[in-house]
């Protein structure tokens, strides 16, 4: 990806994402260490900061291999007094949530600043977990920036506060400010601290028990000081009149909501409106002092009601009686993300101001789901049809343990072959379990290359070490391909696309003390069915774990390289009168290049079609045949030997 | 006070949405106005639908436009503007695609056009359906149909009240395939396009 934009002058106004406008105030503090791992909506602040990378010659900047690394790689170089970031999705804090607490008991050296892009609506994520109450359970402040210009200005003042305070901070995005456009003005870029020294320090860096209750102590107070501190900074604003009856909390984006429908009410300039960035800790002074004398105080918070009920409890404990409305009262929706028709109708009902929408306009016809679907040429849609093929073939029952990554949508019919999808690793954890107590299926495991460096290795291992027999279906495409085709240990490159050792799964998964380990092409359903055949017969009369390795370019790459490389795809056709209508390819295979007529006889949509050739594998009429051969490479491209 | 415009850009994930959209934010930071464009990320750009919230102009805050408020919706299918019928206001302008997609789930059968065209005309919105993909074929390369249809709505809509020919050129030109896609803007987006060479449904 490019994003010339994140090195854009000093004094220029660019279009760009909130997640780049991060990248930039990164760049302009002097950022000299960045690590992540890809996750939506966070991913495209590595992106940027690689691309910035690539040109300028620093920071270092790395996919690494999991949160829990990409967070302790950040940490201990802010440990060596470099300015770091580490960014990460929502759930992705939970895989690091362990050296998470610890860092706020050690403190850093220099900023240290943790990105939590949550995903309120559950755009491409399991859950709407709030990362807020993170902060609060391990007490590190949160800033929440209200939109990319503020992206750009809350994350350089989030880098200075964690300097001035040698705290980690976390800078929490939503969605909608990880991924709105939006003009920027940027300021200048800055020499960054690239390197720095460990200085030892016995009962700072060693949280044993002895050391740890001091620095408990330590914490709690510093936790106090801070939340003193951030009450007077001037990210924070407040607007409006003084006296108003009514205070309105915009928190993060919320103030935008809050701001847009006041103003469609009427009611911006006669009610006080007070924006919040520094949600956590709580800031009382600030809060307090803005809630005296007030008898209705609304909050708007993306997410859970934190700040509401954070305030609510600082208020009782004041003895200031006002009446606080906000998620928790019940009065906006707890669940999914904000929407200004919502906050506007709320903001109405409880300010007891008159204000009817037009009802939006319905007609009589409503259009047919459209779900994401694997693309057409996908290498997973291939294994899937023999993954079936091979379970029905054998006359078992599987237990399909899913995972994260664009293979999720196995889910869906005709493959149905993700029973389950909890979280990244999960599939063979939870065939560990399975694989005991259900004993007459077998349990296939299928999990994405990318993931399965994130959280598989130690399930393997588990599987091996307590007798889990089970099928491990590594999805092997060379890249994490939802999140935007980021590179892992796998691809044989590294974030600024520079070549690096490449770690081929087999190799690893034998050191992991698997015995039963195949390869198959993709792209050749026959040799897969066969692969996975021999793996199930493996796990139900041998009790072994058996590892098939699936390997075929993701389609999206393939035809990238395809067309920069100049190399011709093949063209497929259907012979009209060889096709007997039998629905396979569009039904079972379910190709979307792919579409049925009238009489259900097939024909190939050439915009659609990837030249991926696997219809002509599972058609059993061979109705369908190479028009005009591809170049060679081609097949070299999709078997990833390029 | 002066409001912004609000422009809903609808399709199916892998036609060109996210571009389309980026365009008009650009061309709107061109123009020194203000703009917000809400783009949808991660599973659905896998050929589900996706919408793209775009504000231009003064007084816009949040990323997402309110329900019955959007003045404007480019749609690259036919299903999909129909999906976002919703978000417009009574009063507002449609272009869309003449394109149907089917959804590539099995048993599920696509509308029909012509009940798609006839109930949004119904609803007394004005909606222009053209034949946007058949003539970016004709020009070349199918994926140039998004600008066909942004040029369509410049000259059929308020946006050229805010944003300039030459700024939204200026903005196309940043997009691979750069002379194809001009050569599909100024064919009808200037003062003097031919407007019925891209029409299927009107």
């Amino acid at each position: 990806m490019s994003y010339p934009e994140v090195l854009g002058e000093l004094g220029s106004r660019a279009l760009m994402l909130g997640n780049v406008a991060v990248a930039r105030a990164c760049l302009e503090h002097g950022v000299g260490f960045a690590s992540g791992y890809p996750g939506t909506p966070s991913s495209e602040i590595i992106e940027a900061l690689a691309y910035a990378s690539s040109r300028l010659g620093y920071p270092h900047v790395e996919w690494s291999v999991n949160e829990k690394v990409a967070f302790e790689a950040a940490y201990g170089s802010a440990m060596a007094g470099v300015p770091s970031v580490v960014t990460m999705k929502h759930v992705g804090l939970n895989v690091a949530a362990d050296p998470l607490f610890s860092s706020a008991y050690t403190g850093v050296e220099a900023s240290f600043l943790i990105v939590s892009a949550d995903d309120p609506g559950m755009w491409s994520s399991q859950n709407e977990q709030d990362n807020r109450w993170y902060g609060v359970h391990a007490y590190i402040p949160v800033f929440e920036p209200a939109g990319a210009q503020e992206a750009r200005e809350d994350t350089l003042e989030a880098l200075r506060f964690s300097e001035s305070v040698k705290h980690p901070v976390i800078l929490r995005l939503t969605t909608r400010v990880s991924h709105t456009r939006a003009p920027v003005t940027l300021g200048a870029l800055a020499k960054p601290r690239l390197s720095g020294d460990f200085i030892k320090n016995v009962s700072r860096w060693n949280i044993v028990p002895m050391h740890a209750r001091r620095l408990r102590e330590e914490l709690l107070s510093k936790w106090e000081k801070m939340g003193e501190t951030l009450s007077e900074n001037p990210v924070n604003t407040v607007e409006g009149p003084e006296d108003s009856k009514v205070l309105v909390v915009g928190v993060g984006l919320g103030y935008r909501y809050a701001r847009e429908s006041l103003h469609k009410l009427g009611a911006l300039g006669g009610v006080r409106l007070l924006k919040i960035v520094t949600s956590i800790p709580l800031p009382r002074k600030l809060l307090v002092r803005e809630s005296e004398g007030r008898s209705i105080i609304v909050v708007v918070e993306e997410g859970d009601p934190v700040l509401e009920t954070l305030l609510k409890s600082t208020l009782y404990e004041e003895g200031v009686n006002v009446k606080v409305y906000g998620k928790a009262s019940g009065h906006l929706k707890w669940s999914g993300e904000l929407k200004a028709d919502s906050v506007t109708l709320a903001l109405a009902s409880i300010l007891g101001l008159n204000y009817r929408p037009e009802a939006p306009i319905k007609l009589s016809i409503t259009p047919p789901p459209r779900p994401p679907v694997l693309c057409p040429g996908c290498p997973y849609r291939s294994v899937f049809y023999a993954l079936r093929r091979a379970v029905k073939m054998l006359k078992v029952e599987a237990i399909y343990s899913g995972d994260i990554g664009c293979y999720s949508l196995g889910l869906n019919p005709p493959f149905n072959v993700q029973d389950t999808l909890i979280e990244m690793g999960g599939s063979i954890g939870l065939a560990n379990g399975l694989a005991h107590v259900v004993k007459d299926k077998v349990v296939v495991a299928t999990i994405g290359d990318s993931t399965f460096f994130h959280a598989g290795l130690p399930g393997v291992v588990n599987s091996i070490y307590n007798r889990a027999p089970m099928v491990i279906l590594v999805l092997d495409n060379g890249t994490t391909a939802m999140t935007g085709h980021q590179p892992h240990p796998g691809s044989g490159r590294d974030a600024l696309g520079r070549e690096a050792r490449r770690l081929t799964i087999e190799d690893v998964v034998r050191g992991l003390g698997v015995s039963r380990v195949s390869v198959a092409d993709s792209f050749d359903t026959r040799e897969v069915e066969a692969k996975i055949s021999e793996a199930i017969r493996d796990v139900m009369y041998r009790g072994e774990t058996h590892v098939v390795i699936a390997r075929g370019a993701c389609i999206l790459d393939a035809m990238r390289m395809a067309s920069s490389l100049k190399v011709k795809r093949p063209i497929y056709v259907v012979e009209s009168d060889k096709c007997r209508a039998c629905g396979i390819c569009y039904r079972a295979f379910n190709c979307p290049a792919i579409t049925p007529g009238e009489d259900g006889r097939v024909a190939i949509n050439a915009s659609l079609c990837t030249g991926c050739g696997v219809c002509e594998q599972v058609c059993p009429f061979k109705a369908i045949r190479v028009l005009e051969p591809g170049d060679p490479k081609w097949s070299k491209i999709l078997g990833m030997e390029l | 006070m002066k409001e912004g415009l609000n422009i809903i850009v609808a399709g199916v994930g892998g036609q060109g949405i996210l571009s389309l959209a980026r365009v008009l934010g650009e061309a709107a930071v061109l123009e020194g106005l203000e703009a917000l464009v809400a783009e949808t990320h991660g599973l659905s750009q896998r050929g589900g639908s996706v919408i793209v919230h775009v504000r231009i102009g003064e007084n816009i805050e949040a990323p997402l436009i309110p329900v019955g408020e959007a003045d404007i919706m480019i749609s690259m299918e036919a299903m999909e503007t129909l999906r976002s019928i919703g978000y417009m206001r009574r009063g507002g302008v449609i272009v869309s695609d003449t394109l149907i997609i089917p959804p590539s789930i099995p048993g599920v059968k696509p509308l029909k056009l012509e009940d798609i065209v006839g109930a949004i005309k119904s609803a007394g919105l004005e909606a222009h359906f053209i034949s946007a993909s058949e003539e970016a074929k004709r020009l070349g390369d199918f994926r140039t149909a998004n600008i066909v249809l942004l040029g369509y709505a410049y000259k059929v809509s308020k946006i050229k009240d805010l944003i300039s020919l030459h700024s939204l050129m200026k903005a196309v030109e940043t997009l691979p395939g750069r002379d194809l896609n001009l050569k599909a803007l100024t064919l009808y987006a200037t003062p003097d396009a031919n407007l019925e060479r891209a029409r299927g449904w009107v």
